[in-house]
């Protein structure tokens, strides 16, 4: 039980690489929070100086208050797991586990008990005496998490645990991953730039760019209102569509909403969900091309320009490519300058 | 229309490969029966088929108990193998943290002490030598270093068995610093940052996480460079003491000086034995690796 602050951390390469740009961020006690991002933004720059194998170039990292900036790995209340799983393979599973337990020196009947236990934890019960190379990668990954949770750390750090394992293992290892950090209700930090990833795991994302937060919130508040274009484009499928507002309305190829702001140059962002459409054979838009995932179908929309939007609809077979279609957004948000100036 | 079954293609095709590979792989296989298993069969005959007084060849192991029992030949053979051991032990002194260095570290000065750590691979043995005595040797660099400063003169080690010690081991630092880096390659920066979140401290690491992988590479690079020194020639014998000399240059002399050709082959032979030895951990390290 513990807490995580990050205060204006930065951390600069040889070179003068900027990965992380005055960072900041609380983490409450049994709180899990995503750092979500594209590839280069800084996301597992900050796990790793967390975890105290980077060290920031300013700033300060507390755990429970205490200044845990310099402290090196060995000494911090954090474990990490690692995407690639680093396990030990000259070791089985028992000793990958009990080598954190025998470093702290503790009895061999303590150590055997915690060991069997988080094995017990993750489902691993009896694997103690395999060796790591006749694990799949979910049990891996598993055992990978137990030697992290063995040692009963303050933080547990997550840098893309699933990244390797297919989509089928990765949605089963995410809800058991959930399910051991509610159980123990350990203080988490989690890389990911899966966002699926983020939106089913997290108590609050924090969206990353170029070592920068860009928005801190709750899964629901960052995919309903994303805060900046670059959120609303990178969390979920957004439709982006560039363009002016003059008296009080936006106009692109046949695509107009309200937008009560100064005239000026706008984003507007509408999911597909959000955007409703309805046949219209003397309308400027028509249907590009339909794809059907079962469970819904997505229309993809040329408009009078060219620009193209999507459009989820229940039904596939309502649709066909060419017919003439009128676009209503039930709800969308406009930007100007990197921030929301009207949402509808 | 009936298809042949997978398995059969790939037999077919197989099977046609098969010769092929054979041909590729006839040249060298003869090449290594001719120029070396056929001279150990030839060396090994010659020593213990030999004529007895009356000139009638037989059955004999003459030349290996005169070995054995004369004591020049086993200061010889000790000396050889005492320089053995002692240059395999400062040769892993001295590799193993420049290996862990340049594993770990990066920037220019790893390139730097990479490319001065495989420097020796380019110098020629007898350049080398003859380098060392002016170095080392009466006379040499660090006398006249030590004069200029108004030091006494330090006992040379040319002509001393550590003059050879010294020679053999700055020659084989590029081989052993090149397999140990090449087995350290295998251990991840990740298993070794795990370790240190596990509460691992540098010492730690290397004893638990590094050094075991690292056994393989290590017997390697040291049977390769025992190998290289037991039967080493150019730098003992320019180098090393006049008597008790190590092997290659005693057998030189052997054959040459004293015009005994089986004793110097008889020394080649029980050279060649001990180098199998030396050689079985190279071939138990390459079993052990296609195993894991």
């Amino acid at each position: 039980m513990a807490q995580l602050e990050i205060t204006d951390v930065s951390k600069v390469f040889p070179g003068g690489t900027v990965a992380v740009d005055r960072f900041s961020l609380k983490v409450a006690d049994g709180e899990l929070v995503c750092l979500l991002g594209p590839s280069g933004s800084g996301k597992s720059t900050l796990l790793r100086m967390v975890g105290g194998f980077e060290r920031p170039s300013s700033g300060v990292i507390a755990i429970d208050g205490e200044d845990v900036t310099r402290v090196p790995p060995e000494r911090r209340p954090t474990g990490m797991v690692f995407q690639s799983h680093a396990l030990w393979s000259h070791m089985n599973v028992f000793r990958n586990l009990a080598f954190g337990l025998k470093l702290r020196r503790l009895p061999k009947d303590e150590i055997r008990r915690r060991v069997e236990a988080v094995l017990e934890l993750v489902g691993l019960a009896g694997y103690g005496a395999r060796q790591t190379n006749q694990l799949s990668g979910g049990q891996q990954q598993r055992v990978a998490l137990a030697r992290s949770l063995v040692l009963e750390p303050k933080i547990l750090l997550l840098d893309e645990p699933f990244a390797s394992l297919d989509q089928h293992l990765r949605e089963r290892l995410r809800e058991e991953v959930r399910d051991i950090q509610q159980r123990l209700k350990i203080t988490t930090l989690f890389v990911t730039h899966g966002q699926d990833e983020a939106l089913a795991l997290a108590d609050r994302i924090v969206v990353m760019r170029d070592g920068r937060t860009e928005q801190v919130g709750s899964p629901d508040m960052v995919y309903r209102e994303p805060a900046t274009p670059f959120v609303a484009g990178f969390i979920g499928t957004m439709n982006l569509v560039e363009g002016r507002v003059a008296g009080g309305r936006f106009e692109r190829g046949g695509f107009g909403v309200p937008v009560p702001v100064a005239d000026g140059p706008v984003t507007i962002a509408v999911r597909p969900e959000a955007l409703g459409i309805a046949p219209s054979d003397g309308a400027a838009s028509h249907v590009h091309r339909v794809t059907d995932y079962g469970t819904h179908a997505i229309v993809d929309i040329e408009l009078a320009d060219g620009t193209r939007v999507k459009a989820m609809v229940r039904e596939a077979r309502d649709w066909r490519a060419g017919q003439g279609v009128a676009l209503k957004p039930e709800a969308f948000a406009a930007y100007r300058d990197d921030a929301v100036v009207h949402r509808g | 229309m009936s298809l042949a079954p997978a398995s059969g293609i790939v037999g077919t095709s197989e099977k046609r490969g098969r010769p092929i590979g054979l041909l590729l792989v006839a040249a060298p296989v003869l090449l290594i029966g001719w120029m070396v298993i056929y001279p150990i069969i030839d060396a090994v005959v010659t020593t213990v088929w030999l004529p007895d007084e009356s000139g009638k060849y037989g059955l004999t192991l003459r030349t290996y108990r005169f070995f054995f029992s004369d004591q020049y030949s086993l200061d010889n053979l000790y000396l050889t193998l005492w320089t053995t051991v002692v240059c395999s032990i400062l040769l892993l002194a001295i590799c193993l943290p420049i290996a862990l260095y340049l594993r770990f570290a990066s920037g220019r000065l790893a390139t730097y002490v990479q490319g001065l750590a495989i420097f020796p691979l380019f110098v020629p043995s007898i350049v080398l030598s003859y380098a060392l005595i002016r170095v080392l040797g009466p006379n040499g660099m660090v006398d006249m270093l030590l004069n200029a400063v108004h030091l006494p003169k330090l006992r040379s080690p040319y002509l001393t068995p550590w003059a050879p010690v010294i020679g053999l081991v700055w020659d084989h630092i590029p081989l052993v610093v090149l397999i140990l880096t090449a087995g350290l390659g295998g251990v991840s920066n990740q298993s070794v940052e795990a370790a240190r979140d596990v509460g691992a401290g540098r010492l730690a690491v290397f004893r638990f996480i590094i050094l075991p992988r690292l056994t393989n590479p290590i017997l390697v690079a040291l049977s390769f460079s025992v190998l290289g020194i037991f039967s080493a020639f150019t730098i003992p014998y320019v180098l090393g003491p006049a008597a008790p000399e190590m092997m290659g240059p005693f057998m030189q002399r052997t054959f040459r000086d004293l015009y005994d050709p089986v004793n110097a082959i008889t020394q080649a032979v029980i050279s060649f034995f001990f180098c199998i030895v030396f050689g079985l951990f190279y071939v138990r390290s390459v079993i052990r690796n296609r195993q894991a």
